[in-house]
């Protein structure tokens, strides 16, 4: 066999054995670049079983799988721009992450980007994709924002009061988190995997610990499991209690609003006190619960509950507010599930996914899901309405099953893990991946994929067709996070 | 002599006390939210503090950019001076409402033009929408107003509430104005539900796009022309429409009790709805132009006159 033929052999199995998966009904949880040439997909059946496979780059070059899976569009131009290997057949290789002022042989995610020169002497803005012709507008927001709101460029090509097009532009602060958690000691990855993002934050730590409990191999005894679950859904509920409070702002509905914020503040602070910390960074590394503390969140419970109680009464009467999400930034069940949307934008067109049904930690609580088709602002509203109260009744259950105290403040991991472990969990924005490669207690790669990562290309096409001014209300309805495009 | 001390002193008033009128609906807004909100005489200070200020402006704008906040502050004034204050004017006052009109028609093109002039794009933006709620705003008022030429054959600004205590078969067409006018009036003074004053979303603004590039005294001059704006459309609705008693300066005094009354009902109102949709807007100014031209008919209707 010569070696044309093996190297079309390598990407015609790349391509099938990915389709073929997509096909089964397996969610993909990450697609992955390695320094030794590797790309690697990572695939989760129904049943919880996990499958990778794998393909080489020959001249640094490996078979595009967008034109067929849309959804890992943005992970091959990532892998273009950190490690430099290119996809072949690729319809949209812009720079995603990479900027103009990174030299050209600049990778940062390769060995041998650490000598580089120095940056680039140029404007570190990007081409963007716009419509041309008569009449039309291109109108910029960004990267600076009139608010406490994170760096995004937005490119509208807009027609009168239309917008034909968005193109986002994230990825303003790359912050290298990936590069920095490399040859990182085990212990000290910890904060670092914490701060990845301010939303999803537990949902990320979580992660960290299953992976290396993974490899460690440890048992988790159940109280620390049932305090875990207490921990992901305090976070869905400030996370959901914030994105609900965000989209009245977007018409104006200003009392909904406050209201909301003043909600989630006063659940945010009786989170610090149980928890010690606002955004619940670090909390899950603690495994110790003391029985003050569960009767705490008793009470803090209880107190947030009248309050939901008094907040949904006046954001379901009134008409007007349902009538500006209706109809509006509508996502179809077919654009989302070729796009890999998750999370409650996937939730909202109908599709019945929540990652809490295959996880085990939660192999002891029934997931409800919520049954919403609409597609639009309004159902990515309900859902998170639903979802929130949801939560309550996990967290209550959960407290009924935390018994006993735990005997170790915290476990620590051991120094010496070998291996590669892939980890899920149902963050507040979807479905959120780590990709862990450890050799001798040392981390050689680790890849993080998000939810709102894979829903941003969602939201572009949501907001096409709608008016300019819905713009922000479509925004909200996603919420999505830009640090987890700025790892 | 005594209706021009009333008439002087009423647009002073009306001047000096329009940032305090704004931060009453403000005030009662932030109450609403369950915020305490900001001073009453914060606009005052924001006012001083862009007085202040270096002012700056973009670097492809042209004279128009520095002239438009005069023009839109001088043409407000004049609309403060035609106002009777205290339900009658002197004998060579003019107070015509279609000079009111075409003021107001006035500033929104001066507004307009600044907002493009500044080459950006949410001004732009701004400018076309302001001008297309502009073009429903002014048939609407004309609609509104409609009632005051059938019952008086001009368009001199004048009490017509008095004629209604004689025939109250005719609140109905009354009312119907009221209403007319208060939902012009909104449109008019950029309030929710028609625009939102207070957002801080450039893709959502109509009034605030056009003004996103001024800064300092041009801003300062901007933001005092909308306040006289405000005291000044709304006391306009309270003296064709509302009541009026027989002394001048007792009329002035009511004029400031609803003012405040009307500043707290509009924080009021602006807590309770939201925003329309932009495409929207052309129902919302249509309602207000059917019922001004519904209390005509009806006027007629009933033999009134």
């Amino acid at each position: 066999m010569n070696e044309a033929t093996q190297a079309e052999e390598i990407r015609d199995n790349w391509i099938q054995d990915n389709i073929s998966r997509k096909n089964a009904g397996d969610v993909l949880l990450a697609l992955t670049g390695y320094r030794d040439n590797q790309i690697k997909t990572h695939w989760l059946s129904a049943d919880g079983k996990m499958k990778a496979v794998t393909t080489t780059c020959v001249d640094a070059q490996f078979a595009s799988l967008s034109p067929s899976m849309p959804e890992v569009a943005w992970d091959e131009r990532e892998i273009h721009d950190l490690f430099g290997y290119q996809p072949v057949g690729h319809p949209d290789l812009r720079p995603l992450v990479r900027t103009p002022r990174w030299p050209d042989t600049f990778f940062p995610l390769q060995k041998r980007s650490d000598d580089f020169a120095q940056w680039n002497d140029v404007e570190p803005d990007n081409p963007a994709k716009v419509v041309e012709g008569e009449g039309i507008t291109i109108m910029k927001v960004g990267p600076t924002h009139a608010g406490i709101i994170e760096s995004g460029h937005f490119v509208f090509s807009i027609i009168g009061e239309n917008i034909l097009h968005l193109d986002a532009h994230l990825f303003q602060n790359h912050r290298g988190v990936e590069k920095a958690l490399e040859s990182l000691p085990i212990q000290e990855a910890k904060p670092l995997i914490s701060r990845i993002c301010g939303a999803d934050t537990v949902s990320h730590q979580y992660n960290f610990l299953s992976a290396m409990e993974n490899l460690a191999g440890r048992r988790v005894p159940e109280s620390v499991e049932w305090q875990r679950i207490i921990l992901l859904e305090s976070e869905r509920i400030l996370s959901h209690l914030n994105d609900l409070a965000q989209i009245p702002a977007g018409v104006g509905f200003t009392v909904a609003h406050q209201r909301g914020l003043a909600m989630k503040e006063s659940w945010q602070k009786g989170l610090a006190a149980i928890f010690g910390h606002r955004f619940l960074f670090d909390a899950m590394y603690q495994e110790k619960m003391m029985a003050s503390k569960k009767e705490q969140l008793q009470q803090l419970l209880v107190s947030l509950e009248t309050m939901w109680m008094k907040w949904r009464k006046l954001v379901s009467r009134q008409q007007g507010f349902h009538d500006r999400m209706h109809g509006v930034g509508v996502v179809k069940r077919e654009d989302a599930e070729q796009l890999g949307a998750v999370g409650v934008a996937l939730r909202a067109t109908g599709v019945s996914v929540d990652m809490r049904t295959i996880m085990p930690l939660y192999r002891h609580n029934r997931i409800h899901i919520p049954q919403v088709t609409g597609g639009d602002v309004e159902a990515r509203f309900q859902v998170r309405l639903q979802e929130v109260e949801h939560s309550f009744a996990l967290i209550r259950n959960a407290l009924e099953h935390l018994q006993g105290k735990n005997q170790e403040a915290s476990w620590r991991i051991p120094d010496d893990l070998t291996g590669e472990v892939v980890s899920y969990s149902e963050s507040p924005h979807g479905l959120n991946v780590h990709v862990v490669q450890m050799k001798n207690g040392v981390i050689e790669r680790y890849h993080v994929r998000s939810g709102a990562y894979r829903n941003w290309p969602v939201l572009a096409l949501a907001v096409a067709g709608n008016a300019v001014a819905d713009f922000p209300l479509i925004n909200k309805s996603f919420e999505l996070c830009y640090s987890c495009a700025d790892r | 002599m005594e209706l021009w001390g009333v008439q002087i002193i009423g647009v002073l008033l009306a001047i000096l006390l329009s940032p305090f009128y704004v931060g009453i609906a403000q005030t009662v807004k932030a109450r609403m939210q369950g915020r305490r909100g900001p001073s009453l005489w914060l606009g005052y200070y924001v006012l001083k503090k862009l007085w202040g200020k270096e002012t700056t402006a973009p670097e492809y704008s042209s004279w128009i950019f520095q002239v438009a906040p005069t023009v839109s502050l001088s043409a407000l004034t004049v609309i403060a001076l035609f106002i009777p204050w205290g339900g009658r004017v002197p004998a060579s006052w003019p107070h015509d409402a279609l000079t009111v009109f075409f003021l107001l028609a006035l500033e929104r093109f001066w507004v307009g033009l600044a907002g493009l002039d500044a080459a950006g794009t949410f001004g732009g933006l701004g400018a076309s929408r302001i001008a297309t709620l502009g073009s429903g705003i002014e048939p609407a008022m004309f609609a509104v107003f409609g009632l005051l030429w059938y019952l008086t054959g001009g368009t001199v600004i004048t009490p017509i509430m008095p004629q209604w205590w004689a025939h109250p078969l005719h609140m109905l067409p009354w009312g119907l104005a009221v209403l007319g006018y208060a939902l012009v009036a909104i449109a008019e003074l950029g309030r929710l539900p028609a625009d939102n004053p207070d957002t801080h979303l450039e893709l959502t603004m109509m009034h605030e796009a056009t003004i996103l590039e001024y800064n300092g005294r041009l801003l300062a001059q901007s933001q005092a022309a909308v306040a006289i704006k405000f005291t000044s459309i709304i006391a306009l609705g309270w003296v064709w429409l509302g009541p009026n008693l027989a002394s001048p300066w007792l009329n002035l005094l009511l004029r400031l009790i609803e003012l405040t009354l009307s500043s707290m009902f509009l924080g009021v109102i602006e807590s309770l709805v939201v925003k329309l949709r932009y495409f929207r807007l052309s129902t919302y100014l249509g309602i207000a132009m059917g019922m001004g031209m519904l209390a005509v008919y009806l006027v007629a209707f009933q033999g009134g006159k």
